[in-house]
């Protein structure tokens, strides 16, 4: 329940921050009143207010910048998400991007996987070679995201999204979603939710 | 997002200098990259000569693959069979970057030009290790590119190395300094193009394909300007009439369980893929310099797995192709799977060799490993196929089709060879292949282009549990027999380097990296390198020296350990 009032706040506190964006949208971007928009369910601190809302501090820049992008094009469906993409051009998409990828990756404070559910993943993870875009440590890079410390509910989520063909904007991570295990995804989300990664991470970019 | 160090440190830095650099070549925009300089290298002065002259050059290591013919044979002979147990690391440098390390060393009067994952480049002293300079790229935002961010090394010419970046652009950097020269934009990154090979520089040009086949790109390979960074000339890899002959075998006179009137009707519905169709090109063309002609070998069609939304042959993916080097017009192909639904394609550099035709009667021919397992022997003059050879590793239930479910089909799509480089012995009439077992499902679910994102078309999965292991082979390409094979404890990914002093040098993903006897596969010397030995490996000298090097990073498409040594050896 709190969860739901949670989210019904966020949707109307949105509404409030749209009405008022869009009677500016003819005008210049404004990061700083864009960054107050996106914290209103992502979070002031990085820590979104509920946990099936990404976090997107510390996100890969050109994954977030595409996310937006597709928000704009319709090609991922979000009621809130939506509306508020179809404002920016891409000059301001990827000033929100290079902004959000600066920040520091909060740590939601989300367990380590038991090493059973741990090796369970894995299994799944090399199977479809997840590493293969996620890299080393599931840190992503570029165009590909983060997943490493994501929430957990967000990450189980949005894979059965991609494997149940709500979630569209990326057809090949579709396919991999249907092609593994429905058992294996509270494994993988488990597993990759409770990496906590930013004490060593340094991949030279 | 970088948090890491400067390696300049490690070489005592002696000066340290951060040059701004303005970018005279990326069109409206400028920006600023930033070159480590701990001091300055020599000045090469690499001329054309040179680079002709490379395959008998026991001194420097001017190209990827050693020379234009692509052999990975080097002359010298100071590291052989009899000493080759002495080799011991003579220097180990550490790159700030560690991940995938697929690179191959380039070498000029004793300085050493290497790549990292993510385009550093480093120039360091190929006698101490020392470094002179660290350019990083400033990667923009958006990179699409499959199976690891890797890179493969640069090229050299005169004053100046070049360098293929993920981002889809080619720099040119001072080779005394490492400040950028120019830049220019291959492609939009955002449509799925990338650069991880090297370079190859001829006549003044500067020879680069693309990745993307997984992306729905139009793969190319395109001559730029040494000198300015302008394109010369563009090959499209994808015809605009990519239909083919409707072959229902492969190169092997195997079935490909083709549904060729679906296909005509899909086509007539559709019209020509040409558009998305992919067929990048992962790896430098050989060089043909008598014919002016370069052979190079294009990847699969988009999407990997479901041929049902792109009718016909798909030309000229999975295909050994032969154009023009002052105009890049076609001059012939031949395709070793059309319709490929497998993604078992063609990645592994052709090699330029002489071999025996079918008469008997020596030819110049041109020779490449599949990821199929076999390595197929041509003829230069028109592509044809002379022969093939022994498969290399377990082809069973070739070629079933992908299902929905998953069907097993060996190889795994990884291959056979995958992206590896093979090495010839022209003495031995030898090539030196590595190859993976790694069983897989191939599963097929249809989706339409989605613009510059995954676009597989289903998926390849490891069966969990499988045995999975690699090997070392060497194939007589005049006849196409195994004339040795060493089974290894992983799936093998790298590649290969012949010596004239009787060796094959290659590593392994756990951390080994070998030395065989080139005649019989025997294990003459190993050395344990703590990470992955994935990259391939070569050889120089300086004073009177003589060296092996290699990269020890790990690789990220089969997961294997990663690192960040570059590694050379030598004997007393």
């Amino acid at each position: 329940m709190l969860q739901v009032s949670r989210r019904a706040a966020c949707a109307a506190l949105l509404f409030g921050w749209t009405l008022f964006a869009g009677a500016s949208s003819a005008e210049e971007f404004n990061l700083e009143e864009k960054v107050k928009l996106c914290a209103t369910c992502h979070g002031a601190d990085g820590v979104p207010i509920n946990k099936q809302t990404p976090v997107i501090w510390g996100q890969n820049e050109g994954y977030f910048y595409l996310q937006l992008r597709d928000f704009k094009r319709g090609m991922r469906k979000n009621p809130l998400m939506e509306p508020i993409a179809a404002q920016f051009e891409k000059k301001d998409m990827y000033a929100l991007a290079a902004y959000f990828n600066k920040k520091k990756w909060p740590n939601l404070g989300q367990p380590s996987a038991p090493a059973k559910v741990a090796a369970k993943a894995e299994s799944a993870i090399k199977s479809i070679g997840c590493r293969g875009c996620h890299l080393d440590h599931f840190q992503g890079d570029g165009s590909t995201a983060r997943l490493a410390g994501q929430s957990q509910e967000y990450l189980l989520a949005t894979m059965l999204a991609f494997r149940d063909g709500s979630r569209g904007n990326n057809p090949g991570m579709s396919n991999l979603m249907s092609a593994t295990p429905e058992d294996d995804f509270e494994a993988l989300s488990q597993y990759l939710s409770g990496l906590q990664i930013d004490q060593y991470l340094g991949h030279g970019r | 997002m970088g948090s890491c160090k400067s390696a300049a440190t490690i070489a005592g830095a002696l000066v340290v200098s951060l040059a701004g650099t303005t970018v005279a070549w990326s069109g409206a925009e400028t920006e600023t990259v930033v070159t480590t300089t701990t001091r300055e290298a020599p000045v090469p002065s690499v001329s054309q000569e040179m680079l002709s002259g490379a395959a008998a050059d026991t001194k420097n290591n001017l190209h990827t693959n050693l020379n234009y013919d692509q052999t990975r044979y080097y002359q010298g002979k100071q590291i052989n069979k009899s000493n080759v147990g002495k080799l011991r690391p003579a220097w180990i440098f550490q790159t700030e970057v560690v991940e995938s390390l697929e690179t191959t060393p380039i070498v000029v009067d004793g300085v050493m030009y290497v790549t990292t994952s993510f385009n550093h480049v480093y120039a360091i002293d190929a006698k101490t290790g020392e470094q002179f300079w660290h350019y990083k790229h400033k990667m923009g935002p958006v990179t699409t590119y499959c199976c690891g961010p890797n890179n493969r090394g640069v090229a050299i010419y005169e004053d100046k190395v070049f360098m293929g970046t993920l981002d889809a652009k080619l720099v040119a950097l001072d080779a005394k300094t490492g400040s950028l020269v120019w830049e220019t934009e291959i492609a939009d990154p955002e449509l799925g193009y990338s650069e991880t090979m090297a370079p190859t520089i001829v006549d003044g040009k500067v020879l680069i394909g693309t990745n993307g086949g997984e992306y729905g790109i139009r793969g190319f390979v395109r001559a730029y300007d040494t000198e300015t960074g302008k394109l010369v000339w563009n090959f499209h890899t994808i015809p605009e009439d990519s239909v083919g002959v409707w072959a229902t075998h492969d190169a092997t006179g195997k079935d490909m369980h083709r549904d060729i009137a679906a296909e005509k009707a899909a086509l007539k519905k559709l019209g020509d893929p040409y558009k998305t169709l992919g067929g990048g090109v992962w790896q430098n063309p050989a060089v043909d310099l008598k014919t002016k002609r370069i052979y190079f070998v294009v990847g699969n069609p988009s999407p990997d797995l479901d041929g049902s939304i792109r009718p016909g042959d798909n030309l000229y993916t999975d295909s050994l192709v032969a154009v023009d080097l002052n105009t890049g017009e076609y001059v012939c192909h031949f395709q070793y799977i059309a319709h490929d639904v497998w993604d078992l394609d063609a990645v592994s550099p052709p090699i330029l060799v002489d071999v025996k035709d079918k008469d008997g009667k020596t030819v110049p021919g041109v020779i490449h490993g599949g990821k199929t397992g076999n390595v197929y022997i041509h003829n230069r003059d028109d592509c044809s196929l002379i022969r093939f050879s022994e498969a290399m590793v377990d082809q069973t239930g070739m070629w079933t089709l992908p299902t929905p479910e998953g069907a097993k089909m060996l190889p795994g799509a990884n291959g056979g060879v995958e992206w590896s480089v093979m090495s010839v012995n022209p003495d031995l009439g030898l090539t030196y292949a590595v190859n993976l077992h790694q069983p897989m499902t191939y599963h097929v679910e249809s989706s339409p282009y989605p613009g510059g994102k995954l676009w597989l078309g289903g998926a390849f999965k490891v069966i969990p549990g499988s045995d999975q292991f690699g090997n070392v082979t060497a194939v007589d390409y005049n006849t196409g027999k195994i004339k040795w094979q060493k089974k290894t404890p992983l799936p093998m990914m790298g590649g290969t380097l012949a010596t004239a002093g009787g060796l094959v040098f290659t590593g392994e993903g756990d951390g080994w990296f070998r030395a065989y006897d080139a005649e019989n596969g025997d294990v003459l010397w190993s050395f344990f390198a703590g990470a992955g030995v994935n990259a391939p490996a070569t050889a120089y000298s300086v004073d009177g020296k003589e060296y092996i090097v290699v990269g020890a990073g790990g690789n990220t498409q089969i997961d294997f350990k990663r690192g960040n040594n570059i590694i050379a050896f030598t004997v007393d």
